[in-house]
């Protein structure tokens, strides 16, 4: 083994658990909640005699609406859509859409049965998402947002580890059990003295022999119960005690990089506990419409926002009887997305039309997948979570985390992103099912039979979104971010794309309430 | 990881359009590398195959009088994305962005100066635009 620099060493010992280090982070840590956002702004006054005009009831628009509401404020809500929720939707039987350029196109699940085709998760440190679930009582379960037992399967890659799947628990016992043996033969054979003292050699081939589940006697590895047996233990005396099974090589492991598939923590906002709402995501937004629902104009295509000396007025026109119509108020908050509102006749400055356009949306698809029967569940022992693929245009096949041993399910079969996900859009629907059932068939032999009705969205072709996400460059965030954020006389926008957690509905809710702070503040009731 | 695609040239043509009839793959892979392929691939589920676009959501490219005008102009926004449209610096090669853009000053009617790879690869650095880099991508919403 190459030697180890001190500085390279004290990383690699951190990164799987140094004491130092962690002691480090759980200060920043501890300091890190404090700061964050976990509740609405604790807003005194009045809004009485004033209007606020929201444009959007999405997640973002109906946040503000609530809490400007319940200080007395007459929100005024344009929706352009007949339902509240903009992203936060579900798709189940007799949902409709259609996307700019494509087919129409109407959900034909089995009752009971849906994909949420927007946001479809919710982590644990997302607060402010979970202080409405909470405050709402909007029931939730646990989404698998990472099971062990699913599979990798990386297609082209060298070596015999590619083009098969494989448990992801075999890749990480096999991949830590043999680094842990490597390091661990370093210690023991004195390569890191200069790094170690004996009391830090003893203690770290202590935790390497746990870490890896290594032989104590002569630190090697060879494979463990926790990887899973050829035969699985049981009964009497077959199958008794089972039979193990046997690790994979490490070179083969390293050939197919098969060990990029974990790191020691997931991303921060991929981390249990994750939850979704018990029934589909759009939960949420209805819990929203029934307390704001009063205040929404549905079916309301904003024509035109003019500020004058003493507010904003917005035009609009009725998406049903086309008829001509105009909101005035002393603010207004606008959660259309930039994409969007691009295309909106509006007076804002040339400084921030130029901010608008220089940020891009992030194209992004998902299909969902009616199988008639739960063949991950029966054949593979699989319970949620996602089968990780490097499929371009499909990347992960997610499994449901609801339904558990019933017959049917719905298996998001292709989630993806950027120009992937363009390009996937571009297929006809047919073309599209017949896209994902090709690439879950090499995963599971029962995908295509098991097959029964899709619906795919691609969220840049959906008229009012445009995008999925605002896909923030460097040089946007730094130019056109505050310029954005800081709004225009009294028009200030929110949304997930004024924030730093795109995409997520935790960042539409603290901007929204970031920014009814400051019209209060500005109003000065 | 390896590349998600492999080089034009690679393989004998018999050989590549077997892999196509049957692998789950998207229908512009058998004619990759044209520019007209790539924008299919690419660009038309938004500017639709015939240039047109979509009224109110995705601006019409023929008869587009930016799209005709300054070449570097045109990489420069598929480079960093604009006005809610994605950037495809990641999974462009500058060859590839060079054909797109060739492709769309010069179809439907359209006149314009080709632009060359070299010059997109300049672009790429002045802009800050981040590098040709097809890996997979993780789940993130």
């Amino acid at each position: 083994m190459a030697r180890l620099s001190r500085r390279e060493f004290l990383y690699r010992v951190a990164a799987v658990g140094g004491t130092g280090l962690l002691l480090n982070t759980l200060d920043a840590w501890g300091s890190g909640m404090q700061s964050s956002v976990n509740g609405p702004p604790r807003l005194t006054g009045s809004g009485k005699g004033r209007t606020v005009i929201i444009l959007g009831a999405g997640v973002a628009g109906m946040s503000a609406a609530y809490e400007l509401g319940q200080l007395g404020y007459d929100c005024r809500v344009l929706e352009a859509r007949a339902f509240a929720g903009g992203r936060c939707q579900t798709a189940r039987r007799g949902v409709t859409i259609k996307e700019y350029g494509g087919e129409s196109q109407t959900c034909d699940f089995d009752e009971g049965l849906y994909i949420n085709h927007g946001p479809w998760r919710i982590p644990y440190n997302h607060q402010s998402t979970l202080h409405y679930t909470r405050l709402f009582q909007v029931p939730l379960e646990i989404m698998v947002n990472d099971n062990d037992t699913s599979y990798v399967y990386r297609e082209g890659g060298a070596g015999p580890l590619s083009n098969r799947r494989i448990r992801q628990v075999e890749i990480k016992a096999d991949m830590r059990g043999h680094v842990a043996e490597l390091l661990a033969k370093a210690v023991k054979n004195n390569q890191l003295d200069q790094e170690l003292t004996p009391d830090d050699k003893k203690l770290l081939l202590d935790y390497l022999i746990h870490e890896g589940h290594l032989s104590r006697n002569d630190l090697q590895y060879r494979g463990n119960e926790g990887r899973g047996y050829k035969v699985n233990p049981g009964a009497g005396l077959d199958p008794g005690p089972g039979v193990p099974s046997d690790p994979l090589g490490f070179k083969d492991l390293l050939a197919s990089q098969l060990g990029n598939v974990y790191s020691a923590v997931h991303e921060f906002s991929q981390q249990a506990t994750m939850f979704q709402p018990i029934g589909g995501m759009d939960a949420i937004a209805k819990a929203f419409a029934l307390r704001v629902g009063k205040n929404i104009r549905y079916n309301t295509l904003v024509r035109s926002i003019r500020q004058q000396e003493n507010g904003v007025t917005v035009a609009y026109r009725d998406g049903i009887d086309g008829a001509a119509g105009s909101v005035s108020g002393d603010f207004c908050l606008c959660t259309i997305p930039l994409s969007v509102l691009g295309g909106i006749d509006t007076d804002f400055s040339p400084k921030f039309k130029q901010a608008m356009k220089s940020v891009s949306y992030s194209p992004a698809g998902k299909i969902g997948l009616q199988m008639k029967r739960r063949f991950w569940e029966e054949d593979d022992f699989i319970y949620g979570g996602h089968v990780h693929t490097n499929f371009p245009g499909i990347g992960s096949i997610s499994l449901p985390s609801t339904g558990w041993q019933s017959q049917k399910g719905v298996v998001l079969g292709y989630y993806n992103f950027e120009s992937e996900a363009a390009e996937v859009s571009a297929l006809s629907l047919k073309e599209r099912v017949e896209f994902a059932l090709a690439a879950g068939q090499k995963i599971f032999p029962a995908y295509r039979e098991s097959f029964e009705s899709a619906f795919s969205v691609a969220w840049h072709r959906i008229p009012y979104n445009l995008g999925a996400w605002a896909d923030w460059t460097q040089e946007a965030r730094k130019n056109a971010y505050p310029v954005l954020f800081e709004g225009e006389g009294k028009v200030l926008l929110a949304g997930e794309h004024m924030s730093y957690l795109p995409g997520w509905q935790a960042g539409a809710i603290e901007s929204a309430w970031q920014q009814i702070s400051k019209i209060h503040q500005r109003i000065g009731v | 990881m390896a590349r998600k695609r492999d080089p034009i040239g690679k393989f004998p043509v018999a050989a590549l359009l077997v892999v196509v009839a049957w692998a789950p793959c998207l229908p512009a892979l058998a004619e990759e590398m044209s520019g007209k392929a790539l924008f299919l691939r690419n660009c038309s589920a938004c500017h639709q195959v015939d240039g047109r676009g979509v009224p109110d959501a995705f601006p019409a490219l023929a008869g587009n009088a930016f799209v005709q005008s300054n070449e570097a102009e045109v990489a420069s926004v598929l480079l960093t994305g604009r006005n809610g449209m994605p950037n495809f610096s990641k999974r462009l090669t500058d060859q590839d962005l060079a054909k797109i853009v060739n492709y769309i000053r010069n179809a439907w009617g359209n006149r314009g100066a080709e632009i060359a790879a070299e010059r997109v690869a300049a672009l790429r650095a002045d802009l800050h635009a981040e590098g040709f880099d097809p890996t997979e991508q993780n789940i993130r919403h």
